[in-house]
């Protein structure tokens, strides 16, 4: 069977296309540093910290990631990335210092916070926060 | 009338006092305590006294932190008392004031501005030289802001080039009484080189009011949500001219906060959005309803 010229013209860039997409679609693995991810919270979890984590998810994690952390936040469905789920027992697994260590670097469309939250206690409180969101 | 002059001009020094007694009397100095808490951790700034420079006209006490450059847009439309036919002020000649700032270091911001009435370039600072802490060790925050500028109208409006420049300084004592709500006074003086004139007797020339202006104000902020508060603010001048006294300004508004923006929505009687002129020539009288429409706009930058 011969393929016409007008049939590749379409079908080349849909397949472009879709394999394209479904490529940056895919989330890559996010590994912190061994060292950073086995670091201890320093900060008690305790009802202080939580305000304080609570009032920062709200200013600056929440418009991404939602109220409940389930990736439904208003701006999420403009990203490219997947935003993920902070409910699902799959990110909760990962160690204090490794959710402490991608909330402060950032990668592609989560932004790094180390210097919008430039006090690191400040960060680790943001982390027992996001404890809570199970 | 001497007499509430004075009576004012005791009650500002008297607020201050007050707030200076709060601020040195302070437990954790103590001996005893410093020995039982060797290895306390050091004190740090309790968190979100107020959610940006801004309340309604004045600053507050908080300076962003190190490396926030920060673009403001203020708008304050006309006042509302002429109803549909301007619609409450919102098709009237309107002020605006597009203003940027920077913090090179902790606790100092550095910025200039231009405000639409006047052609009036600012360039403006405000430190923290003390910061409420968290363990109670320093009670409130004091912080300083000053700023001078510069009228940019045409010569025919001016004899000097000094004639041209004020100057406004102001301390800001504040305090975050509970998580939700904190409240500021501060005490101010703006000074102007030029006042108009009136011929007093033959070829003698007196000034109508004083160079230099004092007022104070007295502004909080109660938070509804994370990122929604209400804002209240008095501003009362104290020092009285021979005529055109201000009126005092009494506004109202609320204010949103997300991660990079601020938005404030408010009605209050100050129009020409630089503090020395609201101080010294505020003409909208609140008892007689004069009240504009204005809002805040912040866009944060952090490098």
């Amino acid at each position: 069977m011969k393929l016409k010229l007008s049939t590749l013209s379409y079908l080349v860039p849909s397949v472009l296309l879709i394999f394209g997409f479904s490529a940056s679609l895919a989330q890559q693995p996010w590994v912190a540093p061994e060292k950073v991810a086995k670091m201890a919270n320093p900060v008690k979890s305790d009802a202080e910290s939580l305000d304080n984590g609570k009032s920062l998810w709200v200013t600056h994690c929440q418009s991404c990631h939602g109220k409940k952390g389930k990736g439904d936040g208003s701006k999420a469905a403009q990203l490219k990335t997947p935003v993920g789920d902070f409910t699902s027992a799959d990110f909760q697994k990962q160690s204090d210092g490794s959710i402490f260590y991608k909330t402060s670097e950032g990668r592609t469309d989560m932004p790094s916070f180390k210097k919008k939250i430039p006090d690191a206690d400040d960060i680790w409180s943001l982390v027992n926060y996001i404890r809570t969101l199970k | 009338m001497k007499a509430s002059i004075l009576n004012q001009k005791i009650k500002v020094p008297g607020l201050i006092s007050l707030a200076l007694i709060l601020l040195l009397w302070n437990p954790v100095y103590s001996q005893e305590d410093s020995v039982a808490a060797p290895t306390a951790k050091a004190s740090k700034p309790v968190k979100n006294m107020f959610s940006g420079i801004w309340l309604i006209d004045n600053q507050s006490a908080m300076v962003p932190i190190k490396g926030t450059f920060e673009f403001d847009i203020l708008h304050r439309f006309g006042v509302v008392n002429n109803g549909y036919e301007d619609f409450f002020g919102l098709f009237a000649s309107s002020n605006i004031r597009l203003g940027f700032n920077y913090s090179p270091i902790d606790r100092l911001y550095v910025g200039f501005g231009l405000t639409k009435y006047k052609m009036l370039w600012d360039v403006n600072a405000k430190y923290a030289i003390f910061q409420q802490t968290s363990d109670g060790r320093w009670p409130v925050s004091i912080t300083y802001y000053g700023n001078a500028a510069i009228d940019t109208r045409s010569e025919e409006f001016f004899v000097h080039f000094s004639d041209r420049l004020s100057y406004f300084n102001q301390i800001i004592i504040a305090r975050k009484i509970t998580p939700k709500f904190s409240a500021q006074i501060a005490p101010s003086l703006s000074h102007t080189n030029v006042v108009n004139g009136y011929y007093s007797e033959p070829g003698v020339v007196s000034p109508e009011r004083k160079h230099d202006h004092f007022a104070v104000a007295i502004s909080g902020r109660y938070k509804l949500t994370e990122t929604l508060s209400v804002l209240a603010n008095y501003d009362q001048p104290i020092t009285k001219h021979k005529s055109g006294n201000p009126h005092p300004n009494l506004s109202f508004g609320l204010d949103v906060t997300t991660s990079s923006h601020s938005f404030q929505l408010f009605f209050g009687n100050y129009y020409f959005l630089s503090p020395q002129q609201n101080n010294m020539y505020n003409a909208n009288d609140y008892t007689k309803g004069q009240y504009l429409i204005g809002f805040n706009i912040t866009r944060l930058w952090n490098f």
